[in-house]
Formats: structure tokens, C-alpha cells, sequence
């Protein structure tokens, strides 16, 4: 689902990183209280799993891609803040080491994919009254997933009132929401309930290897 | 040093193009960048041509034929796109070759434990998930159905979490073992928690004793050397 580079206007980008390296602050803070000085072994391990999990993509037409992000499975097994630190490290390393997503594109990605997605499907997890139920698992993932992909439309459908050329012709991303909303949300409807549906199945498997450890 | 200095380049560099426009300009950009890389070009460019083939030609053709049936110029745009991405896309590969990020990460050393760690469990996790698939493989000599896909799909991602538990709780513990954290602030987080009155002090002695002994820093003097 994420964005490459040179589709996303500075003002959208530059925007998305303020409200996110406060928030990036705030994760760290709280992971380091939480965690204490396991923090930094078990945010690297958390980050290699969301890498790992992250690594199938499948390209969309609309200029995006889409893939099993792991996100609502890494908020259900471990918290919203440390998965939104280990999925925003993931998607720094993507760009860093694959060249894949894009270092402008990374606060957008991150705002959206990690927090907003991960706070969805963290809300609805409450909001069901928690637990490892069918229900209560498919939900909230699939819920942030949705969540997320409809940010992504909105921030790409926005790019051509960001930017034209005095002949009119966009600058970045060409496409209105009328566009995106479609050719993202949609095909994520479904990718949203696959991937509810194997968080369910991994976190029945997780809890039984942990109960059996 | 070199590597962050290269990273911070690349950075700016990305930015940068980001306000950049005419298409003659990314033009001229991306036959200097190509220069500059020299006898690499051609490998890199084939990176970032396959990294960024398939967005840009699917942006680019639903683009011109909206733009032809509605009658509207399209060039401007196509060159424009496709110029500024493909020349990001070759900056950031280029940079990819000459940037090791666990040394352009050296001034910030829990971000560089973290990427050296992370790095060292992608391989661990990739080389994992890719014997779980040729395991599955092996074990299916016809295309099996797509629940027994899936649930294979699911036994693996929830194997490598098991094991991402018992990593994370090894690293720690190998950590420890070379000194990495301060034991008796533990020691006395547990006495703060259940209102004990002792303190550490005397295995805190014993155990600076026992890193100088060893030549190894305490954890005190490597959060003063972090600073």
C-alpha cells in the first residue's frame, strides 16, 4: 500500500513529519517505559518480524502496492506503540536498504499505515472487548486496514489540488479521490478480511506456542 | 563518517527534486547524476528502472488515456513524473551501494543497536521463512487447497513470532551476559516497586569491580560515553 517517492507533494510530506516525529517521540518514550532496558533487543527483533511479514507486495494499479502489512497482527500481539515504532523502523529500513516506499513518502506511510491503521485496529480491539476471538481478532484488522487504505486514497486523491502548472497539469500524484477511493479502498476490503483472518489463525498458533513453551 | 555524510546528501538531494519540476531540468538532473555515477550507471539504472517500472507505467497510461479521451495535453505530465521518480529511484540506489546505515547510524547508539540487530534478524528471519516455504513445498507435491495454503501461511508467520519471543528474550540475555545493562538499576527498580529498603550498592561494587577486572565499561560509563 505504500507511497513511492515523487508522488507526494513537500506540503503533504512535510506536513505528515510533523505530526509524526512527535508522535514517534511519544512511542519511544513510552516503549522505554514499558519495556525497560529489553527495549532495544525486542524493538529490533519486532522490527525484523514486521520487515519479514512486510516482504510480499503486490502492485496496484493507481500507483500503490499492496501486501499483508502485519500491522493489526503486531498492535493485537504486542501493543500500538511498540508495533507502530517497529512498522515505522520497517518502513525506514525498506527505503533504506530496497528502495522500496521512499523516504519523503515515509511519514505519510508511517502516519497513516502505522498509527492511524495501528490505533484503528487497537480501538476496535477494546471496543470488542478484547480477547483472541474470531470476531474480536478479524475486526480490528480488518478495520485498520480499511482505516489505513482510505487515509492513503485521501492523501493521494488530495496531491492534484496541491500542485499545477500554469497549463493546468498536476504536479505529483494526477488522480482525485473520485480515482483513488475506489482503486485503493476496494481491493483492500478484501486484502483487509485475508489479513484479519490470518492474524486470527497466527495469534491462535502464537498463544498455543507460548502456552506450550 | 562518509556514510552519513552521503546519507544527508541523498536526503537533501530527495527533497530537493521534490520542488523541481520542468521536465528539461530533471532531464539535465538525471544525465548529471548518470555521469557522476560512472561505470556503475547502467547496474543502478536497472535497479531503479525495475523498482519503479510498474507504478510509473500504470500512473503514466491510465493518465494519457483519461488525458486523450477528455482531449487534454498529457507530455508535460508523463515526462515529469516519470523523470523526477526514476531519478529519485537512481539517487536512492546509489546511495543503497555506498551507505552502510549501522555506521551512518554511529552517533545515536541505540539506533544503531537497533538497526545492527534488526539487520541481523531480517537475515535470520528471511533464511527461516524461506525453509518454511521450501519445507511446504517439499510436503506438497500437488498445488494444495487454499485453506490448507493459508494455514500453512499462518503456522509460519506465528512460528517466526514464537521465535522473534524467545530472540528477542536471547539477545537480551546475551546483552546482559556482556554488560550492556546496568543490573543493579533492576535491583533496585524492584526494591523501589516492593518498598524495599535495601539497595545494591555492594554487588553494584562488585560488579563495576568485575567489569574493570574485565576491561569491559559499566553501564554508567557507557551512558556518559553515549552523551
Amino acid at each position: 500500500m505504500h507511497i513511492p517517492d515523487g508522488l507526494i507533494a513537500p506540503q503533504a510530506y512535510l506536513a505528515a513529519a510533523a505530526l509524526v516525529v512527535p508522535c514517534w517521540a511519544f512511542a519511544v518514550r513510552r516503549v522505554s517505559r514499558a519495556l525497560d532496558e529489553r527495549t532495544i533487543p525486542r524493538l529490533a527483533v519486532l522490527t525484523a518480524l514486521a520487515f519479514v511479514l512486510s516482504t510480499i507486495m503486490v502492485p496496484l494499479p493507481g500507483g500503490t502496492s499492496a501486501h499483508l502489512s502485519g500491522m493489526g497482527l503486531l498492535v493485537l500481539a504486542f501493543g500500538l506503540w511498540p508495533a507502530f515504532l517497529a512498522f515505522s523502523t520497517v518502513l525506514a529500513l525498506q527505503a533504506l536498504l530496497l528502495g522500496a516506499g521512499g523516504i519523503t513518502a515515509l511519514p505519510v506511510n508511517a502516519l497513516i499505515m502505522g498509527l492511524i491503521g495501528g490505533g484503528v485496529v487497537a480501538g476496535a480491539h477494546s471496543l470488542v472487548g478484547g480477547g483472541r476471538s474470531a470476531w474480536a481478532t478479524v475486526i480490528p484488522v480488518w478495520l485498520g486496514v480499511v482505516a489505513a487504505s482510505l487515509g492513503m486514497a485521501l492523501v493521494l486523491g488530495l496531491q492534484p489540488l496541491l500542485g499545477r502548472d500554469e497549463t493546468g497539469q498536476p504536479l505529483f500524484f494526477p488522480f482525485g479521490p473520485e480515482v483513488t477511493l475506489p482503486v485503493i479502498v476496494l481491493p483492500h476490503l478484501v486484502l483487509g478480511a485475508l489479513e484479519g483472518f490470518l492474524a486470527w489463525v497466527v495469534l491462535g498458533r502464537f498463544d498455543f506456542c507460548r502456552a506450550t513453551a | 563518517m562518509k556514510d552519513r555524510i552521503v546519507l544527508i546528501f541523498w536526503l537533501a538531494a530527495v527533497v530537493a527534486i521534490t520542488f523541481v519540476h520542468e521536465p528539461v531540468v530533471l532531464a539535465a538532473l538525471l544525465l548529471i547524476v548518470l555521469i557522476s555515477i560512472g561505470r556503475s550507471a547502467p547496474g543502478i539504472a536497472r535497479r531503479a528502472l525495475a523498482a519503479v517500472a510498474l507504478v510509473n507505467l500504470t500512473v503514466s497510461i491510465a493518465f494519457v488515456l483519461s488525458a486523450w479521451l477528455a482531449g487534454d495535453a498529457w507530455l508535460q505530465f508523463v515526462l515529469r513524473l516519470n523523470l523526477r521518480v526514476f531519478l529519485l529511484a537512481l539517487l536512492t540506489f546509489w546511495m543503497i551501494r555506498h551507505v552502510d546505515l549501522a555506521r551512518a547510524a554511529a552517533p545515536w547508539p541505540s539506533l544503531q543497536f537497533i538497526v545492527v540487530l534488526a539487520l541481523g534478524q531480517i537475515r535470520t528471519f528471511s533464511a527461516l521463512l524461506a525453509d518454511y516455504r521450501m519445507a511446504f513445498a517439499s510436503r506438497s507435491p500437488t498445488r494444495p487447497p487454499l485453506r490448507v495454503r493459508f494455514d500453512g501461511a499462518g503456522r509460519q508467520a506465528a512460528a517466526m513470532m514464537e521465535k522473534a519471543e524467545s530472540q528477542a528474550e536471547d539477545l537480551t540475555q546475551g546483552m546482559r551476559a556482556r554488560g550492556f545493562f546496568d543490573d543493579c538499576q533492576d535491583a533496585r527498580d524492584y526494591n523501589r516497586k516492593n518498598n524495599r529498603e535495601e539497595n545494591c550498592e555492594d554487588s553494584r561494587k562488585d560488579n563495576c569491580e568485575d567489569n574493570r577486572e574485565h576491561n569491559w565499561p559499566d553501564a554508567n560509563d557507557r551512558s556518559r560515553l553515549n552523551d
